[in-house]
């Protein structure tokens, strides 16, 4: 199946459910979990560039985890 | 480059659990988790059929198949994307694999996991025997860990454990780079799918469905790689060889459809 004829991502219920029984007291925001998985797959189904997603999340996960080692950093990304 | 992938013939599957089990004991999987699942294809239950039973001689409509899942292997890993300390990462020869001394066991990776492929240590690891199996050191408390394809085995030159102890030869690992190996002349020759293709994830696993293919060709615990004559579907096919002898002798403890 080629990027461009790829349906855009929609979170199914069941994972919704799923991924809040995941993250429950996990220590970390759930909220951004979720969000953070549900753009990882519009990474990979084409609708979001991998520098967009790092950009988008930089200061919430520095904020969350004190650091930012996801692999998605562009070259030249200023932290 | 090297580039490793695991084909599944699931007309070959028997859903015995072999692959399970040997992965739980190879891997030192704790009590209560499993890398390496095998579903089924059917009715609500593991192990029980969808339709209908033949009635007043009709032939009725059960069907059930087997569906063997473990970490896909993703080419393009939403789980690595996500893990905020890069604890989850993508080695050279194409397995994903997780450093437990860095893993905050947040859990992103599992929900942005779309096979559900990974577990977490809720509790204290509990193993039977206590003090483990396998070959592979217990993980901690509060880390996630998954498949690594028996990574451990592979560096070895062997093959992962599920492969090996697959009494169908229904799992065919080796190099998707090297254009002979059997992987690859299976994903070009047979009807092969990935699940949830559509995702974008590149899983590194490939299920064939329809056609049964000649499964694994040689045996022993070498990898493909590792042979010093390379096996051929065809000499799986000659009646008279020994490798034949064998699957004759397997199918008839296994059955052969």
């Amino acid at each position: 199946m080629t990027k461009e004829s790829r349906p855009a991502h929609e979170p199914i219920p069941e994972w919704d459910e799923a991924a809040d029984e995941i993250l429950d007291g996990c220590g970390y925001d759930p909220d951004l979990g979720k969000r953070m998985a549900e753009d990882a797959i519009k990474i990979t189904n084409g609708e979001l560039t991998e520098q967009e997603f790092h950009e988008k999340y930089h200061e919430e996960v520095k904020t969350e985890f004190g650091t930012d080692e996801r692999p998605t950093k562009p070259e030249g990304f200023d932290d | 480059m090297t580039n490793y992938g695991l084909v599944i013939d699931q007309e070959r599957c028997i859903g015995c659990h072999s692959c399970a089990m040997s992965c739980k004991q190879e891997n030192n999987v704790p009590m209560g988790q499993a890398w390496n699942r095998v579903l089924t294809v059917g009715g609500d239950h593991i192990d029980t059929p969808e339709g209908s039973y033949p009635e007043d001689g009709d032939d009725g409509t059960l069907e059930m198949s087997y569906q063997p899942t473990a970490c896909q292997h993703c080419e393009n890993a939403p789980c690595v994307k996500v893990c905020p300390v890069n604890a989850t990462y993508k080695r050279e020869d194409g397995i994903v694999e997780i450093d437990y001394d860095k893993c905050i066991g947040c859990r992103y990776c599992m929900a942005a996991c779309p096979y559900n492929a990974r577990v977490f240590n809720w509790d204290e690891p509990q193993h039977r025997p206590e003090e483990g199996t396998g070959d592979v050191e217990e993980r901690p408390q509060g880390v996630v860990e998954k498949c690594t394809f028996c990574s451990h085995r592979v560096e070895e030159g062997l093959d992962p454990a599920c492969v090996v102890n697959c009494p169908a030869d229904a799992r065919i690992f080796g190099d998707l780079d090297d254009d002979g190996s059997t992987v690859s002349k299976y994903v070009a020759e047979y009807d092969t799918n990935r699940l949830l293709d559509e995702k974008g994830t590149d899983p590194k696993t490939y299920y064939i469905q329809g056609e049964m293919s000649p499964g694994r060709p040689w045996k022993g615990k070498e990898l493909e790689s590792e042979l010093d004559e390379q096996p051929t579907p065809e000499e799986a096919d000659d009646p008279d060889s020994e490798e034949s002898m064998r699957r004759a002798t397997a199918d008839a403890v296994w059955g052969d459809d």
